[in-house]
């Protein structure tokens, strides 16, 4: 019995690494193919990096601005909650900025990214693959992983940076929001105590957490959809399998950047 | 004697079930040659495309394109310099984008020419192939029998050295075998070009036929 149990255990140990090293793989592939485009590469990259930016950034602006607004003013009232038991209400900014800022913003955006975009781009891909579009694509002259794969990092990396400052903001302004209805608080004074948070730690929090998350949710939920091999009900187990493993590598990152650049 | 263009030296292709499609398969395609493909269903011909074209991969033996090996992971430099037209059933566009965008990627993407030439190109080729009004439309408004004639259209304006054209899904109509006579004769107008052709009776002028079944492969009066 335990004998059967370390063998399962070891399995999906292995299992994981074996994901792992073909997640590595991939994005080895996309930086070497990204590296070597010529001109006229580089122009049809952006291309399709603009579109992918419109359908990740631009078309999530509506959500994340309303998910962002109802957090940030459901932070400062649990905040509040708890600080006004101990007549600490002037530090509530400050808790707000750091919280938003250092946690919560980047993570509710790669939750958002996953769910809008992640689930289209593995879907997307199985799609294209299982048509035999890829092939064609290959066959053609048109390598896939700088055509196809390489916009979509780029186009992941700048929108969940966008979606970041855009949360950021919203959910801030949120907060202060709910804080002016029940505190004599001004709006000089909420954003004075801001600056007084948000030191180069946070920005640079922002800017790993945005580059890391930006790059891993395309490239988990392509990587998987290109696993797909033979048949259509192989797509929502794909799709599945992308946004729980993109998850889980959204929080597990997460949790190493904050102890690495807070412990 | 000339370098074939194209070699399979002791080629052995399984199907997904473990059936053998080839066993140990040699066949040299030599440049310039004409070959119209027959055979019946689940006889290969789209097998020897797909291994052809290096989107198979061979359970044993190897691939020669123009000399060098297909190499799995790798992308074969004469396919990279878009020099392999590839037209399978359904014409293998991407859904997503226009007749035209689909025909100028690979002139854009494989041959550096910029967007501005390379859609001129492709849009001088799709109209000849009767699909000018169709140009600025995804492949899913045409259908596929103009998604396949689109896939002849991009293969002409790369300048392909080397034709593999599956039979169409579905049929053609009289439309779509004259567009795909006259690009097919404007190819075969260089004598270095080389075309395999599967199914084909409308264009009998092509050249020799290619008997496919069984796991082998004869050109002539077949096995």
């Amino acid at each position: 019995m335990p004998e059967r149990l370390a063998c399962s255990l070891g399995a999906r140990v292995r299992r994981a690494f074996g994901q792992l090293g073909s997640l590595s793989w991939l994005l080895g592939k996309c930086l070497q193919g990204g590296f070597r485009l010529s001109r006229e590469q580089r122009r049809v990259v952006w291309e399709i990096a603009r579109t992918q930016i419109r359908f990740t950034a631009l078309d999530a602006l509506p959500l994340c601005f309303f998910t962002a607004l109802l957090l940030g003013g459901i932070t400062l009232l649990q905040v509040f909650g708890q600080l006004s038991a101990f007549g600490a209400e002037r530090h509530i900014s400050q808790i707000l900025a750091q919280l938003v800022i250092r946690e919560l913003g980047p993570l509710m955006v790669g939750i958002l990214v996953i769910s809008r975009s992640g689930t289209a781009m593995a879907t997307e891909m199985a799609g294209r693959k299982l048509s035999g579009e890829l092939d064609a694509l290959y066959a053609s002259g048109v390598d896939p992983v700088p055509c196809l794969l390489v916009p979509r990092l780029l186009g992941g990396v700048v929108s969940v940076f966008a979606l970041v400052v855009v949360f950021d903001t919203v959910a801030l302004l949120g907060g202060f929001l709910v804080a002016w209805l029940r505190l004599p608080v001004s709006f000089a004074f909420f954003l004075g105590a801001l600056g007084e948070a948000i030191g180069h730690r946070e920005l640079t929090t922002t800017f790993f957490k945005c580059l890391v998350f930006g790059t891993a949710i395309p490239l988990v939920c392509t990587g998987y959809g290109l696993r797909v091999k033979r048949s259509t009900t192989e797509i929502p187990q794909a799709v599945t399998k992308a946004s729980v493993v993109s998850l889980a590598v959204l929080l597990v990152a997460s949790a190493i950047l904050s102890i690495l650049i807070y412990a | 004697m000339p370098e074939p263009i194209l070699a399979l030296e002791a080629v052995t292709l399984l199907s997904p079930e473990g059936r053998a499609v080839f066993r140990d398969l040699d066949w040299e395609l030599p440049r310039g040659a004409r070959f119209q493909a027959r055979g019946g269903a689940g006889g290969g011909c789209t097998a020897l495309l797909r291994l052809c074209a290096g989107i198979a991969e061979p359970h044993a033996g190897r691939v020669l394109l123009d000399g060098a090996p297909i190499e799995p992971g790798a992308h074969h430099p004469f396919l990279r310099r878009g020099l392999l037209g590839w037209v399978p059933s359904d014409g293998g566009l991407a859904v997503n984008l226009t007749l035209l965008e689909n025909v100028a990627l690979p002139l854009r993407f494989a041959q550096n020419l910029d967007r501005q030439e390379a859609e001129r190109r492709a849009f001088d080729w799709l109209e000849r192939a009767g699909l000018g009004p169709l140009a600025r439309k995804r492949p899913a408004v045409p259908g596929d029998r103009d998604s396949w004639v689109a896939s002849l259209a991009r293969a002409a304006a790369k300048g392909s050295r080397l034709w593999l054209v599956d039979r169409p899904a579905g049929g053609l109509d009289l439309a779509s075998i004259q567009a795909a006579e006259l690009i097919l004769s404007q190819a075969g107008l260089d004598p270095e070009v080389t075309i395999v052709l599967v199914g084909g009776a409308w264009m009998p002028s092509l050249g020799q036929e290619l008997h496919i079944g069984n796991g082998r492969v004869f050109s002539g009066g077949g096995p």
